[in-house]
């Protein structure tokens, strides 16, 4: 598969003199198009701050990143990007946030109504469309989100822990939703996560990143067949690469 | 059952005003006040109500001069804000003015213009204006500076150009904020107006509480204060019902209503 985004010596130092704080890299690595990759560390190893960095939304400080061969210089408008703290904008229902993406870009929503009922479905929120987001729990919000950041149908996908305010029940249905539409579409996605499993579980690569300053310790290939159903996950080999990847944690006395 | 509590909650305090009232009408009559100091609240209507046609006419002139003042604080406060807001040179220029001038009391101000513009309208009209302007400014600055970092990256990431950001994003992000200034200045209005009379007018509620207070009239002083009341109430329901309107999603509305 031809590299789609590539990291060659980026580092991000926030703020300078004393009080800088060295977030992240230096690192280096490629990611390829149509994969799905996490980028599993610790909280405050820099996973969102190199998410953003690829987005263009943040400059490195050092090293260059470049995006389907080009150099990112400033913000990415050809990806569809999940923060990590949702964008729904209370003025609007969620259907009117989704919309919000489109209009934000020009498009008309109703030549894609039928893309975002679909999206939609895709998510079970259907029936929730004309509420605003002070009416949904956290999870739901969550939801709304993700419809929101893949509603103008990005060939790469940028998520900042999207199943994180989720209950263990419908983080397990949401996963599974989100396999199937990655194995269908096969778009790239870069996946941050804290939970070991969900990057096992859903990645064809994890990158496992070092506490702060955040250094690619291991990328680890996770040759299971797709989808990784209950079956696969109970299978010796998917255990194999849950404890290999506990013991680089357990090394850095994070767990 | 929270139709129940309102109800309750809504009788609790109307139970109390009327008691206020008994309260200030007995008082005055048990312990014998001099009409001249303090008068029973059923005199004041009584007098009032035959003193209307000049209460009236007063109210309209001071309501004028507190609205229009209003209304020009809002038209140039808005845009100056949001000048202030979006350009840095003005923001380290014009704004620590500003914030300098705020710390000054307006009202201070207030015999300057009578003697530089005499006693007409538009003295009053500027030193409501004064009044309203800062609160106004200020907010709608703060307004348009604190858009959350993540709205900001969304924004960005959409490729959406500046106008488009600001129409979708930033103005609406934006009201709940400079309401805040909206409503403080409405409760500021008539404070503004009443004082500038005071100081120097032939006509208006301030000019007539002060030659009433003067000739020992109490009741019709306290008549005075009340249409000057009312003239704040519905300036702030106009601005209250605004806000209804334009922000409904918010939460400041939102608690209200339930
Ligand atoms: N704007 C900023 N200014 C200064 N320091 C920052 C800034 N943004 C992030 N940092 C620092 O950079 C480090 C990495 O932050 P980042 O948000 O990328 O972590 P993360 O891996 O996403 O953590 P989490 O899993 O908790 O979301 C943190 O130590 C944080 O304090
Ligand atoms: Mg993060």
């Amino acid at each position: 598969m031809p590299t789609l985004i590539e990291l060659s010596g980026v580092k991000k130092v926030f703020g300078s003199g004393p009080e800088a704080v060295h977030a992240f890299g230096p690192v280096d690595m490629t990611i390829e198009d149509g994969e799905f990759i996490s980028l599993l560390g610790p909280s405050g190893c820099g996973k969102s701050t190199l998410m953003l960095m690829i987005a263009g939304l943040l400059d490195t400080t050092e090293g260059a990143i470049t995006l389907a061969g080009r150099r990112v210089a400033g913000p990415q408008t050809d990806i569809g990007i999940m923060f990590q703290d949702n964008t729904l904008v209370p003025w609007r229902t969620v259907r009117g946030n989704i919309d919000l993406q489109l209009e934000m870009r020009g498009i008309d929503p109703a030549e894609r109504a039928a893309d975002v009922e679909e999206l939609l479905r895709s998510v079970h929120l259907e029936d929730f469309q004309a509420r605003y987001p002070h009416e949904l729990s956290g999870g739901m919000q969550q939801r709304a989100a993700f419809c929101q950041a893949m509603v103008h149908r990005p060939k790469t996908m940028l998520l900042d822990e999207p199943l994180g305010k989720l209950d263990a029940m419908t983080r397990e249905n949401i996963r599974s939703d989100l396999q199937a539409l990655w194995m269908q579409k096969r778009p790239t996605v870069v996946f941050v996560t804290h939970s070991i499993e969900e990057a096992i579980q859903l990645s064809s690569r994890v990158a496992v990143i070092t506490p702060r300053p955040g250094r690619i310790e291991r990328i680890i290939d996770i040759d299971l067949p797709f989808p990784r159903d209950f079956e696969v996950k109970s299978s010796a080999a998917f255990i194999g690469h849950v404890r290999e990847t506990q013991e680089i944690f357990r090394n850095y006395g994070v767990i | 059952m929270r139709m129940w509590n309102t109800v309750v909650h809504s009788w609790m305090f109307i139970a109390f005003f009327i008691g206020f009232f008994l309260f200030w009408e007995y008082a005055v009559i048990w312990f014998d006040v001099p009409r001249y100091i303090l008068t029973p609240p059923s005199v004041i209507v009584q007098k009032g109500a035959a003193d209307l046609d000049r209460l009236l006419y007063y109210t309209y002139v001071t309501g004028l001069e507190t609205v229009l003042g209003y209304v020009v604080a809002i038209v140039l406060a808005l845009p100056i804000g949001l000048a202030i807001a979006f350009s840095s040179v003005l923001r380290r220029t014009i704004y620590p003015f500003l914030v300098c001038i705020e710390m000054v009391p307006k009202i201070a101000f207030a015999p300057l213009f009578i003697s530089w513009l005499g006693f007409g309208l538009l003295p009053k009209v500027i030193i409501v204006f004064l009044v309203c302007f800062f609160p106004i400014v200020l907010n709608a600055i703060l307004a348009f500076n604190s858009l959350s970092e993540e709205l900001t990256r969304f924004a960005r990431s959409t490729g959406a150009g500046a106008w488009r950001t600001f129409v979708k994003i930033r103005l609406p992000a934006a009201l709940p904020q400079c309401f805040v200034g909206f409503k403080y200045a409405a409760i500021n209005a008539t404070v503004g107006a009443a004082i500038a009379e005071f100081i120097g007018s032939d006509e208006g509620l301030g000019f007539y509480i002060q030659i009433v207070t003067g000739n020992m009239r109490p009741d019709l002083a306290f008549a005075g204060i009340f249409f000057l009341t009312l003239i704040g109430l519905c300036l702030f329901g106009v601005v209250t019902l605004a806000e209804r309107l334009l922000i409904p999603w918010h939460i400041s509305v939102r608690r209200k209503s339930h």
